[in-house]
């Protein structure tokens, strides 16, 4: 986790260099704002890595140089084994952008339509598992 | 059904029986979340891509290899240079980076499947039907966008460009630009938190850290593009005035567009540096020279890549020359160094000519052409004197086909056994190298001359009396034998189909990163065991350990 977080905050660090000398040779609004949000979402990511390193105190087993395949043994987390829901999402925002191109009355059924596919994806394994399907 | 897959160490059982009628594997494909699956959706897709924006390159060439207009009209041929940008931009090399990185990388960092494989399957879906309605143009009145893939305004805007073809073009490019964004922060965090035990940062396979450094730069550089391209259709449609000419909207656009076009050119060049490093220490029985210097490398590409997009933009007059000159200067360096160490891997190597090495050393010529017509472009004085022209073409020609295709088909070959279980032909992929080869350079090195001598890009027609039409014509017959190399590649994909089956986990000998530790093709979950990682070569280690323990002492 540790070059994680360091490779994100040199990003951001740099960029916040760049984005100065830019400003200060005479560069544009644009790329200033550009350069600067960058470092932005660089140190985002990078302070998250770091507060999440600080957090959990101890080396994870793929930073270890020593690390045993059995070191992480056990469930490694909820894989969907297939899904539905992501084609009915992506086909819905597909309609909410012809419709802001051929009439508002589409993009009113597309993003009612959204909705429900979006539910549909976040909420699919929510329900409790009586059966299996 | 809700699956939990095991730490693979556990040897997993027989598993599911595979599904066998058309219909079930349809929609076992239809609602895959499986990364290789999905990754093969990419690949299949992007391919289909390419040979469409190449029959719509050949229709251009065909053209211009004679003077006086053959059979397009003007606005036709605005529309299908448009098209074939874009589409060889944004819809071929783009997602040919996901996937590959789809497929390739959670092997090698021993990982089940990518952090989230729904959202991996959004991605697709997205990048599918985005790139399909903004090829649909061509279908309707008003034809396709016809305002080139850069989409300046105010030619791009409601007044200059009118029709429906314009509003596809945005609309489905943003949505294929979110499908790409997603897909940058699977790969992200996937490979900060799903690598395997022993696996460190510093052990990676370098096609790994570009995937990774690739995904930032897609963090960084699509949400301005789909911002634009979001902003623009409001101008379009609901009349507003972001990109007006009067409040400065024509120099606003293209530096939100450059901003993204140049981590663009790295997001598209860093993955297949990535598939040439791979391929490079196989076929030269050596392990990569300078593993680190390689990586710093790449971080440095990543972090200068977003200080040099006003390169493009010399000719505008209005940006800091001697600021972004410096800058592309500067990022020329770790591109040196990559070479360096890519050199360095085969010096004194025992060096064998597979395809796929054949195609690296391919990728390695061309695109070092292109480097070096990058430097003299980074350079005011001399840009200037060729902006706009053929010789831009050229360069950037030489710079993306080196990489993408060149490193694709690279990738194609190493990695078949490893996606379909089957040795694709050495003989038909030796005269494919060759055709595509000689192809390449018979289109676009003569097109270096035909910019300096004063042939503008995207011009439908000359006269007779500029003397442009013998080295048109090259340029067309090589075009021609371009498209005709594909023929050996497809005619090797259909008579290996059958062939029997690798029955080995590395079928090249000596592979190094964990993808060649796992059967061909893989099981579901990547894994029915994985190695101790100990460098940053586990299957090699796993295959060879007395040579490790060697490197021990």
């Amino acid at each position: 986790m540790k070059t994680g977080w360091v490779l994100f905050v040199g990003l951001a660090v740099f960029y916040v260099i760049v984005a100065v000398i830019y400003w200060q040779v005479g560069g544009e609004a644009v790329g200033i704002t550009a350069i600067g949000l960058s470092a932005g979402l660089a140190i985002i990511v990078g302070f998250y890595l770091w507060f999440t390193d600080r957090r959990l105190g101890n080396v994870l087993p793929e930073d270890n140089q020593q690390g045993e395949i059995a070191d992480s043994a056990g469930e490694i987390g909820f894989f969907s084994p297939h899904s539905w829901w992501p084609l009915p999402v992506a086909l819905s925002i597909c309609a909410v952008g012809t419709g802001l191109i051929i009439g508002w009355w589409l993009v009113l059924i597309a993003v009612g339509a959204l909705i429900i596919s979006v539910l549909g994806l976040v909420l699919e394994y929510e329900r409790p598992s009586t059966t299996s399907h | 059904m809700t699956t939990y897959a095991q730490r693979p160490t556990i040897a997993a059982g027989a598993g599911k029986v595979a599904p066998t009628s058309k219909g079930r594997l349809l929609v076992k494909w239809l609602t895959s979340t499986d990364h290789k699956t999905i990754g093969y959706l990419y690949l299949i897709t992007s391919f289909i891509w390419f040979l469409i924006a190449g029959l719509l390159a050949l229709v251009l060439r065909s053209e211009l290899a004679r003077p006086g207009m053959q059979f397009l009209s003007n606005e036709q041929y605005n529309q299908i240079f448009t098209m074939h940008g874009t589409i060889m931009l944004l819809m071929f090399a783009t997602p040919l980076f996901v996937g590959f990185a789809n497929v390739i990388m959670p092997l090698q960092i021993g990982a089940a499947d990518v952090a989230f494989p729904r959202l991996n399957m959004l991605s697709y879906w997205l990048y599918l039907f985005g790139g399909t309605m903004a090829f649909i143009g061509f279908l309707t009145p008003g034809g396709a966008a016809s305002f080139g893939w850069t989409a300046y305004a105010p030619l791009s805007n409601a007044q200059y460009s009118p029709g429906i073809g314009g509003d596809l073009w945005l609309v489905g490019l943003a949505i294929g630009g979110l499908g790409t964004i997603l897909g940058g922060v699977n790969f992200v965090t996937t490979i900060l938190t799903m690598r395997a035990p022993g696996m460190t940062m510093f052990r990676m396979s370098i096609f790994s850290w570009n995937v990774l450094l690739t995904s930032i730069l897609v963090l960084i550089a699509f949400p301005p593009l789909a911002a634009a391209f979001l902003a623009l259709e409001s101008d379009r449609v609901f009349g507003s005035h972001i990109f007006d000419p009067a409040n400065g909207g024509a120099m606003l656009w293209q530096h939100l567009f450059w901003f993204f076009g140049h981590p663009e050119v790295y997001i598209l060049a860093l993955p297949f540096f990535g598939i040439a490093t791979e391929i490079l220490p196989v076929f030269s029985r050596k392990p990569i020279f300078g593993y680190k210097g390689l990586i710093a490398a790449t971080i440095a590409i990543a972090a200068l890549s977003v200080s040099v997009w006003a390169h493009h933009m010399y000719a505008s007059g209005q940006v800091l020359l001697p600021f972004f000159s410096f800058m592309t200067f500067l990022i020329g360096v770790p591109t040196g160094v990559k070479f360096f160490n890519w050199i360095g891997t085969m010096w004194r190597g025992a060096v064998t000519f597979e395809t796929p090495m054949l195609f690296v050393l391919g990728f390695l010529i061309t695109f070092l052409f292109g480097g070096l017509t990058g430097i003299i472009l980074a350079s005011p004085p001399l840009d200037f004197a060729v902006s706009a022209s053929y010789f831009v073409v050229a360069h950037f020609h030489y710079v993306l086909f080196g990489t993408v295709v060149f490193a694709m088909f690279a990738g194609f070959y190493f990695w078949w056994p490893k996606m379909t279980g089957k040795m694709l032909n050495e003989t038909l992929g030796k005269i494919h190298f060759w055709t595509l080869f000689f192809g390449f350079h018979l289109t676009f090195l003569i097109q270096h001359w035909l910019g300096i001598k004063g042939f503008p890009r995207r011009y439908a027609d000359y006269l007779a009396t500029d003397g442009f039409t013998t080295m048109n014509m090259i340029s067309t017959v090589g075009s021609f034998l371009l498209a005709l190399s594909m023929i050996p590649f497809f005619i090797n994909i259909w008579i290996t189909r059958h062939t029997e089956k690798v029955t080995v986990d590395d079928p090249w000998g000596y592979g190094a990163s964990l993808e060649w530790a796992t059967s061909c093709p893989p099981p579901r979950h990547n894994f029915t065991s994985i190695p101790r990682i100990r460098s940053e070569r586990p299957a090699f280690d796993l295959h060879y350990p007395h040579m490790a323990q060697k490197a021990d002492h």
